[in-house]
């Protein structure tokens, strides 16, 4: 059997090539953050049970902590950097913005990754079928409830709604 | 991890023969095989990837009335297939929607489903050594901290089987089909699981190299309906303390075929049929659901910590047979 050898290949990410040398038993999110120099995508339990390493495949979110990177050549990957366009941020992270639905911040790329391929199936999302789609991914600060206030706004505001959020999601009842 | 080789096959037949290698192990997404590998519990030098035969293996098809699910079809498409949105195989389609989360069901694969290592957190863990895995001398649940482990049909190791499809497609008489050596062989998916659950056998019955190509489930009879129900600590991420699936087959309202189904409690799926035959000619009743459910945990002894498996994992066989005949 033959030494484990380094493999070159290109990855496909936010739309830009990415030629990378890494190794096979590297995962998705170790190539992200230590090759690629994406740290947006965060490093959490390492064992799919937090959804902090959350990124999109050909528009799915999966996990990139239990994904081999060499699994994800040739495919579409998407990273919370994907999110923006150039300065612009897009409307599911300025609904987070207004809403504070980040505290400490580290849940949140996971949670938008997986929020975002969720407005590109449902343009109108109930409030359970936000909770079932963010069932993956854990917050420790927020208590999660302006997190699904956030993704509700961003969807109302996506469909050209001219929606505000409430005193009461920003001060508090 | 400990580096490894990676093997890309283009045909069923190449990984066959690069799965024969020592030291080798084939993987499906990788979510537990990863998980393992990040541990150090599993090392194997050499990793066939199966994911690139996602065209021959992958998809739920009809063929010749009963249904041929791809060993790499996703719990998503299972949740999602038309093929799985009737009553007879409810038990199923709801086993895998309610598996883990939805990241996780993206991309897990049926056969990887039904082939992950026990969740026990000793023989889970770099720094305890069970018999099981091979790496110590005793089963470290027996007398540690067992509250998730087995109340039934266990020897010499207290771990139990962690899968959720696992009870659906028994009740639903599915068989799976292997190759090895090039040889297919179909079975009755019961021989996946070894019937003598030892500490040193694995959680299945695959033979070094053998791959699980598919699973067919027959067709099923006019009148069946099928559920699947379990217990758990929090809603979601999280693995059953006890599980139940259940095949009813209705003729007016009577119940004319029943099969029932215990998962989570004992170290590999346990089929109950003492229980399921006592269903057969009767009339759904609470009082009827109440004798099924004592019969399915008859025989069970509790460890140190898990004797709620008893009174919960009986509750959850009522459910199960509830929303069955419902
Ligand atoms: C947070 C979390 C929660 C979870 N909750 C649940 C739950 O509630 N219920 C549940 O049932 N599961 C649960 N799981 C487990 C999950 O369903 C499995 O890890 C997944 O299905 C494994 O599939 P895979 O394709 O990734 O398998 P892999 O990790 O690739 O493989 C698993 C094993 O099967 C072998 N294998 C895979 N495919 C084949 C094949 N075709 N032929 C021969 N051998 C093969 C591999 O060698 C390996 O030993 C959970 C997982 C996570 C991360
Ligand atoms: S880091 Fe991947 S799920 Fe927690
Ligand atoms: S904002 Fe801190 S974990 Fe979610």
């Amino acid at each position: 059997m033959t030494e484990p050898k380094k493999v070159l290949a290109t990855f496909q990410v936010n739309g830009e090539p990415h030629e990378v040398a890494f190794l096979p038993h590297k995962t998705l999110l170790e190539v992200l953050r230590e090759e690629m120099n994406l740290t947006g995508t965060k490093h959490g339990c390492e064992l799919g049970e937090c959804g902090a390493c959350t990124v999109q495949i050909d528009g799915k979110p999966i996990l990139s902590c239990l994904m081999l990177a060499v699994d994800a050549v040739g495919k579409d990957v998407r990273t919370v950097e994907g999110l923006a366009n150039g300065a612009e941020l897009s409307q599911l992270q300025h609904a987070f913005a207004d809403l504070g639905a980040a505290q400490c911040g580290y849940c949140t790329p996971g949670i938008l990754m997986t929020a975002d391929a969720l407005l590109a199936e449902n343009a109108s999302p109930t409030r359970d079928e936000i909770k079932q789609c963010l069932a993956g991914n854990l917050c420790r600060c927020t208590g999660s409830l302006t997190i699904f206030e956030a993704v509700e706004l961003a969807a109302a505001r996506c469909r050209g709604e001219k929606a505000e959020p409430s005193k009461e999601s920003i001060y508090g009842s | 991890m400990k580096p490894f080789t990676y093997v890309m096959p283009t045909t069923l037949a190449e990984a066959g023969e690069a799965a024969k290698k020592p030291d080798t192990i084939v993987k499906g997404a990788g979510l537990d095989l990863v998980d393992r590998m990040k541990e150090r519990l599993q090392t194997p030098s050499q990793i066939v990837n199966l994911l690139p035969l996602k065209t021959e293996m992958a998809g739920i098809a009809v063929e010749n009335g009963e249904l041929r699910i791809g060993a790499l079809t996703t719990l998503t498409q299972l949740e999602q297939h038309p093929a799985l949105a009737n009553r007879a195989l409810e038990g199923l389609r709801h086993s895998a929607a309610s598996t883990a989360t939805p990241q996780v069901r993206h991309r897990a694969t049926v056969a990887g489903n039904l082939l992950q290592f026990t969740r026990c957190w000793y023989v889970r863990s770099e720094a305890h050594r069970c018999l099981h895995g091979g790496r110590g001398p005793t089963c470290l649940a027996m007398t540690g901290d067992n509250r998730y482990h087995s109340v039934l049909g266990w020897m010499d190791c207290v771990r139990v089987h962690p899968s959720n499809l696992a009870p659906p497609l028994l009740a639903l008489g599915a068989e799976y089909s292997t190759v090895l050596d090039g040889k297919v062989r179909r079975r009755k998916l019961s021989d996946l699981f070894p019937s003598e659950p030892r500490a040193q056998l694995a959680e299945h019955t695959l033979e070094h190299g053998e791959i699980v190509t598919a699973l067919h489930i027959p067709v099923q009879p006019e009148g069946a309906r099928s559920s699947y129900c379990e217990s758990r600590e929090k809603l979601s991420h999280d693995w059953a303390t006890t599980a139940c699936a259940v095949r009813l087959v209705m003729s007016g309202d009577t119940i004319a075929a029943a099969d029932v189904v215990l998962g989570a409690v004992s170290p590999v799926p346990r089929p109950r049929p003492d229980a399921a035959k006592v269903l057969v000619g009767k009339k759904p009743s609470d009082d009827l659901w109440k004798k099924v459910a004592e019969l399915a945990y008859a025989g069970a002894v509790p460890l140190s910590h898990n004797a709620y498996k008893l009174t919960v994992g009986k509750a959850i066989v009522r459910e199960a047979l509830e929303q069955a005949a419902r």
